[in-house]
């Protein structure tokens, strides 16, 4: 571009990313020795394949803004701020240096709030002006691709006096996908765990941690319970949650989902039939027992609509069956098989 | 006694022809709910279970007694139904559906709230008055009338809750299912607050998740007002930064939304900590 650059990596990393991830050049081969430099070196664990190359702007000001779900006000809440705060936390402790507004769920940002947030960040004129117009902007792309946040990161005012988007972050409401089927492809592409990848396809929800217990679960909350347990005794290699509507194919693709992870000592499910028919879903757990020979020891505990239909299917399949309902008992049944 | 649902409770199915909403309708007849209507556009004059469908709220509103509403309609469609039943006069919406925008669910909450009517969800198992009424998915016979209420941000933790309390033989007043997205129609010190008012209720078991505050909130609200002594269970602690654990509100940034904020603000207000679902029963004993 024949001028001095900033260059930035873009990573799936919170919001603001970190100062020390920006670097300078002057001249082409600078740039290139950098960019090269920064593919090569991960950021929170992820390896970066995009940087965001543009002409160095001559800083006057920087504002950083973000835009969120205020879950207590129940709308999105606007907040602006002459330095890289980010954490919520650290905004709280100093309230004297954010501008906040809540924007109304039907109407949206007004411009009269934009340019209060301008002035409260000492702005003043046609710079407050340029500025409320920014903000507003940012407000109307939140609106109009059905985000979670958005913000910039950040934007800069220049030696000019005009403002330049520096950085952004947009996270699309994966729930709005319908809205935008040409985004769906992409959001798959951004779900960097290949295994998490593959439980998105399946329609099921996948987290990997590091251990070697493979977990199956029928809801988030007694999922979330499993693993927390799990990890008293032991270390659970995933967390995985259904949702509603499971199937005998489903729960077939579940559980060769789980079994790709290496070195897994055992698999442990946890099965409530309100919503999901759970005698469907063991026949497909036990289908891949059968067809895929699996010799690792296998504890379910089942419990709700059709619960006798499925235990009898896992049994026979195998399958240690643990009958009562709390999860601490289960949990307790697959270590002491494992000691054995 | 009970919070939100009773004997008194007549209910129309929105969705009620899909393949859920008919057989939550069976369940929810099977478990003694009076399910007066139901709402599906186009398919006026079939029945369902024995349960009359009409093409608008407005309709069935207009020939049977109505004063609830429960949502089985796709995500697409849930902010439109939502406001059809609101615009029908109804005070009582729960809205199991999942996968909502979360955009369309602020303004279904706001909306709901301006016109006085009381939003249960979205993502929530329902509501259930054990013995009573059932507006939900929850599984029957794991529940027990009694004096125990239950609130939880996850169906299947609610399921494990009230199933625990059942086999040892305590009975609950109301479980409510607040849901686990991000926006929830009625929020945790709300439903304390009902809980709080009810006479037939003597103690209350709260499941809380990582992500938003709610909890801290509830934890303030125990503190300063509730008389009733509540009993905590929280999941979510092995969960990484940033990861959303099944529900799109189970996630935390920094501390934000942390195990460590939760655990501290009811340990502040002396609100007593099941380490597992197990420990819950002792501590409902204890405080019963």
């Amino acid at each position: 571009m024949g001028k001095p650059a900033t260059m930035k990596p873009q990573v799936l990393a919170g919001w603001w990313g970190k100062a020390g991830d920006i670097q300078f050049a002057n001249t082409p081969g600078e740039a290139a020795r950098i960019v090269e430099g920064i593919l090569k070196m991960p950021i929170d664990g992820q390896t970066v394949v995009e940087v965001l190359v543009e002409e160095r702007p001559t800083i006057q000001k920087e504002i950083y803004l973000a835009i969120r779900v205020d879950g207590a006000a129940g709308g999105p809440l606007v907040t602006a701020s002459l330095e890289r705060l980010g954490d919520i936390e650290v905004e709280a402790a100093h309230p004297e240096k954010v501008a906040c507004q809540h924007a109304d769920v039907f109407r949206g940002l007004q411009a009269y709030q934009a340019r209060k947030i301008a002035k409260s960040l000492g702005f003043s004129g046609d710079e407050a002006v340029k500025l409320a117009d920014q903000i507003y902007r940012i407000y109307q792309v939140y609106a109009r691709w059905d985000a979670l946040v958005a913000g910039f990161n950040p934007l800069v005012m220049t030696q000019g006096g005009n403002f330049l988007a520096a950085g952004g972050f947009l996270e699309i409401d994966d729930s709005a996908l319908f809205r935008f089927p040409q985004f769906r492809e992409l959001s798959l592409s951004r779900i960097l765990d290949p295994l998490a990848r593959e439980g998105r396809t399946i329609g099921v929800s996948y987290v990997g941690l590091d251990g070697d217990i493979g977990v199956i679960c029928t809801g988030a909350g007694v999922g979330m319970a499993t693993v927390d347990l799990i990890s008293k005794y032991g270390r659970p290699a995933n967390f995985l949650e259904t949702g509603g509507g499971i199937t005998e194919k489903q729960l077939a693709d579940v559980m060769r989902l789980i079994l790709k992870k290496p070195g897994l000592r055992a698999v442990f499910l946890n099965m409530y039939g309100g919503i999901n028919p759970i005698h469907e879903g063991a026949k497909g757990i036990v289908k891949v027992i059968r067809e895929d020979k699996v010799t690792i020891p296998i504890v379910a505990k089942a419990i709700g609509n059709f619960q006798e239909e499925t235990w009898k299917t896992l049994e026979e399949g195998g399958v240690t069956v643990i009958k009562t309902i709390p999860t601490d008992g289960a949990v307790e049944e697959l270590f002491k098989r494992l000691k054995k | 006694m009970s919070i939100l649902v009773d004997e008194k409770t007549r209910v129309l199915v929105q969705g009620i022809t899909g393949r859920m909403g008919a057989i939550q309708t069976m369940h929810m007849l099977k478990a003694g709910t009076k399910i007066t209507a139901g709402v599906t556009p186009g398919r006026a004059g079939s029945r369902v279970e024995g349960v009359p469908v009409y093409d608008s709220v407005e309709e069935a509103v207009a020939e049977q007694e109505i004063n609830t509403s429960v949502l089985f309609v796709p995500a697409p469609v849930a902010e439109a139904s939502c406001v059809e039943a609101i615009d029908a006069g109804l005070k009582l919406i729960i809205l199991i559906t999942e996968h909502i925008p979360t955009q369309d669910t602020m303004r279904i909450r706001a909306y709901a709230r301006s016109q006085g009517a009381v939003l249960i969800g979205p993502t929530t198992p329902g509501v259930i008055t054990p013995g009573k009424c059932k507006v939900g998915i929850m599984p029957t016979h794991l529940f027990a009338p009694g004096y125990v209420g239950i609130i939880s941000r996850s169906g299947t933790m609610s399921y494990e809750v009230a199933g625990m309390l059942s086999t040892e033989g305590i009975g609950q007043s109301t479980m409510v299912g607040m849901g686990g997205d991000p926006i929830v129609g009625t929020g945790l010190v709300e439903l304390l607050e009902l809980f709080q008012k009810d006479p037939e209720t003597k103690a209350v078991v709260i499941h809380g998740e990582i992500g938003g505050t709610q909890e801290e909130r509830a934890a303030a609200f125990i503190r300063e007002k509730m008389k009733k002594p509540v009993i905590a269970f929280l999941t979510g602690k092995v969960a990484p930064e940033g990861a959303r654990m099944g529900h799109a509100g189970a996630v935390y940034f920094g501390k934000m939304g942390s195990m460590e904020n939760k655990v501290k603000a009811f340990r502040e207000a002396s609100v007593p900590l099941a380490e597992s679902p197990g420990e819950i029963i002792g501590l409902v004993r204890k405080a019963l």
